[in-house]
């Protein structure tokens, strides 16, 4: 079958016969089949080919879900491996227990190397009664509203806390409440307009421990959670307590008019932004994006073409579904600061002047200096080290250099002299 | 209908119910690879099983670069290669007798089967894969890790040949049953050597 005579090769019969031909090219497919008895010939033997092997059925499978597969889906592991069966070792599990191997040994050394530095660091700054007034404490995000530390006492002073964002149950109750306003598209647009609701509140307390526990009871009632805490102050002023407080938008104003009776207020303010357009606008470009996703992907499934075609296909599905999650996830932090109101809270204590300042005892004072001494001396140490680390072997590489040619000058200048 | 890929990102957040589906639709398509390919039928249960599970595992890791069935088939393909090679060292260390086997086939099929049995492997997988998966070329190219342009014209070679193939007469001979068992496609009942 040559060009002059078949327009089209007798693979693209095939191609043809199977769906798999471009457009334009079927189209010449079509017509020249519909006059050629060669070509109509090879179409009748590739068509006996196929139902020659489709008489090879085959019996359904059991319909039911194996128990196996049940129990896994119940478990939902998340541990993934490698899609080879139990029998043998793939070479990329075993590669993988060493890369484990490694990852452990790593983490072992981290831990010792914190375990021995966070010790030596303490050692050096606990023994300074009001040395470091506003030093950093990170703590673990406690995951639920009960596990927030309560009022500091005398040891929170001169320190300053930060609290991560909790996973209390509230927030995990929102986010549910998010999944299936995820799954119902248009959600919270239903129930009226969107706004962002924000306040701003001074206190001055006489009674800061007592005001901080009372605040942290407030949350709780009212199921907000703290996005933020700091407690800081210095000798001869008052502490100050700062706050970002997360509240569900429907306990705002309860939550506000409970947290005034903590203090004498100073200032307060309250704001709302209106995103209702903003996120419907969204709203329609994520279901805009989704519609084009959805006909990239039967495009890619149903259709055929060149290679080059299914790649930009292929490209422009990435493109699509990378806009997607960047939509969504605007949509859930909309949806979330539309949720929860933002109260920035500031608790000042009413600082009372001593007239006498106790001076540190003998003892500490002493305890001070052995340990000032000590740190000079292990400073001291490390500093000659590290010196000679840093440039002892160019030194060395140098003394090796200059030897011969410095010992060679001084013979002739003692010759000289001589 | 829900697409494929979306059922599996719902599956990736924890709908069981699109896992439900996905198993639904391609329970059949993936027991009807292994068994094809498999002397057991068992063997052919129980990996179909096993591309089940390693999605589940890997659900996890799964990015959606691919379409869902292409992944799948991609594992049953992987699963059904480690399955080979066990096959072959067992057989080659003598450790698993003959079985029977549990295909009841006609005449015309195991004439069928005959003739691609002749066939080389990868034209043979191409063919199969094209009638019985009913992938397109660019799947099967994907699959085989061959160009899309060389899987057409290895699978028209390969249709033109069991075209040939079918052409004698329909006679199941001994010599028959030996090619369809050298070329790794399972025997039919009651042909034990």
């Amino acid at each position: 079958m040559n060009r002059m005579t078949h327009p089209i090769e007798p693979e693209e019969v095939m191609a043809y016969l199977d769906g798999e031909l471009k457009a334009d090219r079927a189209k010449v497919a079509a017509v020249h089949l519909s006059e050629c008895a060669e070509c109509q010939g090879l179409v009748a033997e590739l068509k006996s080919v196929s139902q020659n092997l489709n008489t090879w059925n085959l019996d359904s499978p059991e319909s039911a879900m194996p128990p196996a597969i049940a129990g896994a889906l119940a478990e939902n592991r998340a541990a993934s491996r490698y899609a080879f069966p139990a029998h043998g070792r793939s070479l990329r599990e075993v590669f993988g227990q060493r890369w484990l191997t490694v990852w452990r040994v790593g983490a072992l050394a981290a831990i010792l190397l914190l375990a021995v530095g966070i010790p030596m660091l303490n050692r050096r700054s606990t023994k300074y009664e009001y040395s470091k007034p506003q030093e950093t404490v990170l703590l673990v995000a406690p995951k639920t509203p009960e596990a927030i530390p309560g009022g500091g006492g005398g040891g929170d002073r001169d320190k300053l806390e930060t609290f991560g964002k909790p996973q209390s149950a509230a927030t995990a109750k929102f986010k549910a409440g998010q999944q299936n306003e995820s799954a119902g598209e248009h959600g919270p647009i239903a129930n009226g307009p969107m706004t962002i609701r924000t306040a701003q509140l001074n206190l001055v307390t006489k009674e800061f421990d007592k005001a901080r526990a009372s605040l942290e009871a407030i949350l709780k009632r009212h199921r907000g959670y703290v996005g933020e805490l700091n407690v800081g102050g210095n000798t001869g002023s008052g502490r100050t307590l700062t706050a970002t407080l997360r509240v569900p938008a429907d306990q705002l104003d309860a939550t506000m008019a409970e947290v005034k009776t903590l203090g004498r207020v100073e200032s307060e303010s309250q704001g709302g932004q209106d995103v209702t357009s903003q996120y419907v606008d969204l709203q329609a470009r994520l279901g805009n994006a989704r519609n084009t996703e959805e006909r990239l992907t039967d495009l890619l499934r149903n259709r055929t073409g060149k290679l080059s075609d299914v790649l930009a296909v292929e490209q422009e599905l990435d493109r699509v579904r990378g806009e997607i999650e960047q939509m969504e996830a605007e949509r859930k932090n909309m949806a979330n600061q539309v949720s929860y109101a933002t109260v920035t809270a500031s608790i000042t204590e009413e600082y009372k002047a001593q007239m006498q300042v106790v001076p540190p005892s003998t003892s500490t004072r002493v305890g001070n200096a052995a340990v000032e001494g000590y740190r000079t001396m292990a400073d001291g140490v490390v500093g000659v080290v590290l010196f000679l680390l840093s440039t002892g072997p160019s030194l060395l590489l140098w003394a090796a250099i200059l030897f011969f040619p410095a010992r060679v000058a001084w013979k002739k200048l003692r010759g000289l002299a001589a | 209908m829900i697409s494929d890929e979306a059922l599996m990102q719902e599956f990736r957040g924890g709908s069981q119910a699109a896992f439900e589906e996905l198993f639904t639709r391609y329970r059949g398509p993936l027991y009807g690879l292994f068994r094809r390919r498999l002397e057991r039928d068992q063997r052919a249960e129980d990996l179909t099983q096993e591309v089940f599970l390693a999605v589940i595992r890997a659900s996890v890791r799964y990015e959606p670069r691919a379409l869902v069935r292409t992944y799948l088939y991609g594992i049953a393909m992987n699963l059904l290669a480690a399955e080979r090679r066990k096959q072959f060292r067992d057989s080659a260390s003598g450790e698993i007798a003959a079985e029977p086997t549990t295909q009841d086939d006609s005449d015309s099929v195991l004439w069928m089967r005959q003739a691609l049995g002749k066939l080389d492997d990868a034209e043979r997988e191409m063919v199969m894969l094209r009638e019985y998966e009913q992938l397109s070329y660019s799947e099967i190219a994907e699959l085989l890790k061959l160009p899309v342009n060389t899987v057409r014209s290895r699978l028209f070679r390969a249709r033109m040949a069991l075209k040939e193939h079918l052409k004698p007469e329909r006679n199941i001979s001994a010599s028959a049953v030996e090619v369809v068992e050298t070329a790794g496609l399972p025997r039919a009942e009651g042909e034990a050597i």
